[in-house]
């Protein structure tokens, strides 16, 4: 009976291994393959040509207009999910059932019908492709960004700035040496996100940009959807997975520094990043 | 709080709100606006079509992503160690962006892709799971990066009650498939209806995955939407713009409805 069970629990294991690596396989191979005829089952000749020759063409600059995209809806999103969640957790909002739907609204509402007419408004207003592009962005990450930062606020203490200011605290020192070290963690996480929903983009950059913003997804999209262009697409797709993977090490650790060693070691939650709503931006 | 809530209204009842206008010929290119309902008209049931297909991906995608995304946070809990390999694979499939593992999803299922080369299939008998008749590439993809998704969200809500839940059901007399069924499922309830709630409108809203996965015809709501709305023909415009207005009112409708369902388990309320 007991040993069913742990051969079916192994077995399953196996499955969603296999699973959750099997999508990614194909990145990795045709990455790697400098020669692949369609007869044989793996590459013939193996070398890292395609990586590189991806920074060698339009690569780069698109790779770096996307960690300006990443950045700037990072640098908007987090510190107003921030705003927006502490307000809703101090209950400082006059209609708070109504800012909370609004504030969630653009995770339930396809983004590409809100970009589809908004597109004529901002032409007609002469907002820049680019500061379009980061407005929609910035506003589809606010979901995840407030989403998180409420979670940590329900586990924040206001009484902290209340003795701080008691002991004669500035409002300053209060923001900068009390609120901000103890909600580091959940920032951090929150900032990933945020890099996330501008990294991963490619309808609204489509839409807003009119082809002349050429950033990773594009390059992806571009070559995806020919024929014959299995390494390129291979190549650059991995660039697209690095990226955030490196970030995500740098913020794990990072929210590791910055919580607090007595904390961590009596709670022993994860990380601020094994966050539910660690996502659909990726949506 | 101003300021977020600001930029959310402009970006969504402005949009949804020209979107509407543009569906209705009240914000035309060129030309005086003049109110027309004939871009809902559907004539030639393309607007039916593409929503019955829009709607099977969602159904079928969420469907599979919370199947699997349960049966992952189940596994988790068996042990430390399988909890530690569960969640780095988790990990490791959330930041991927949707297009990427579309894209990779194509090289492994398309014919001539990987599957078919370890399979030893020639072109003629392999299936066409991309670009067929059926969007079973599309619903692979998204249900793949959205089991991901759930199990992180089931995983972490089955965390942190399930242990002392166990213990006592255990104690009680009660055996695995009792446990599961008594216990780990009505606690698991709640995030998963949110996590597939979440899955089912994104997939139905989502561009990138269907339009690289899916065949030319029929096309789902967004794909269709994004072809009329780039055509030559600036007539297209409202029809383009309904089928955007269409695929909004499901995606409320679905979330309304979800939110009404687990109102209950929403972190605050």
């Amino acid at each position: 009976m007991t040993r069913t069970r742990r051969a079916l629990g192994a077995l399953l294991l196996i499955l969603l291994l296999a699973w959750f690596l099997t999508p990614l396989l194909p990145l990795v191979l045709w990455a790697g393959a400098e020669s692949w005829p369609g007869t044989s089952r793996l590459p013939q000749r193996w070398g890292l040509g395609n990586v590189t020759s991806v920074f060698a063409s339009q690569g780069g600059a698109a790779v770096l207009r996307s960690l300006t995209l990443g950045t700037a809806v990072a640098a908007l999103a987090t510190p107003a999910g921030a705003v927006a969640a502490r307000a809703l957790a101090l209950r400082e909002v006059r209609w708070p059932r109504l800012a909370a739907g609004l504030l969630f609204a653009p995770v339930a509402l396809p983004v590409f019908a809100m970009v589809m007419g908004l597109n004529v408004v901002l032409l007609r207003l002469h907002v820049p492709g680019f500061l379009g592009i980061v407005l929609v962005l910035v506003v589809a990450a606010l979901p995840y960004t407030t989403f998180l930062m409420r979670a940590a606020y329900a586990a924040y203490d206001v009484a902290f700035e209340d003795e701080a200011r008691t002991l004669g605290a500035s409002p300053g020192a209060v923001r900068w040496r009390v609120r901000l070290p103890l909600l580091a963690p959940a920032l951090v996480g929150a900032a990933f996100l945020a890099f996330l929903v501008g990294w991963s983009d490619y309808i609204v950059t489509l839409l807003l940009g009119g082809g002349r913003y050429v950033t990773l997804p594009i390059l992806v999209a571009s070559a995806a959807s020919g024929t014959g262009n299995e390494p390129t697409v291979a190549a650059l797709s991995l660039v697209a997975i690095a990226a955030p993977a490196v970030l995500l090490i740098v913020a794990g650790l990072l929210s590791r520094r910055l919580t607090p060693k007595r904390r961590r070691t009596a709670e022993r939650t994860g990380p601020a990043l094994s966050s539910p709503l660690l996502v659909e931006g990726a949506a | 709080m101003a300021a977020p809530v600001l930029a959310v209204l402009l970006v969504v009842v402005t949009g949804l709100g020209a979107t509407a206008l543009q569906s209705l010929g009240l914000m035309p290119l060129t030309g005086a606006p003049r109110l027309s309902f004939a871009a809902y008209a559907d004539e030639h049931g393309e607007l039916l079509t593409a929503t019955g297909l829009s709607l099977l991906i969602a159904a079928g995608s969420t469907a599979l992503a919370a199947a699997v995304g349960l049966a992952s946070a189940v596994a988790a809990m068996s042990s430390p160690r399988a909890r530690r390999m569960l969640t780095g694979l988790v990990a490791a499939t959330v930041p991927v962006p949707h297009l990427v593992g579309a894209a990779s999803v194509g090289l492994l299922l398309a014919d001539g892709g990987l599957l078919s080369r370890w399979l030893g299939a020639s072109p003629e008998t392999w299936p066409s799971l991309v670009a067929g008749r059926w969007p079973t590439a599309v619903v692979l993809e998204y249900a793949w990066k959205e089991s991901a998704f759930i199990a992180l969200v089931v995983t972490a809500t089955l965390a942190t009650r399930l242990a002392d839940y166990h213990e006592t059901a255990a104690l009680l007399g009660a055996g695995p498939w009792a446990r599961l069924r008594h216990v780990t499922l009505p606690l698991a309830a709640p995030a998963l209806g949110f996590a597939s709630a979440i899955t089912f409108v994104y997939t139905l809203g989502s561009y990138e995955v269907a339009w690289l996965l899916g065949p030319a015809y029929p096309e789902p709501l967004p794909v269709m939407a994004y072809r009329l709305f780039t055509s030559t023909d600036l007539a297209a415009r409202p029809e383009a713009m309904a089928l955007a207005m269409t695929t909004t009112a499901l995606a409320g409708a679905a979330a309304l409805a979800a939110l009404a369902l687990v109102r209950r388990t929403a972190p605050w309320r």
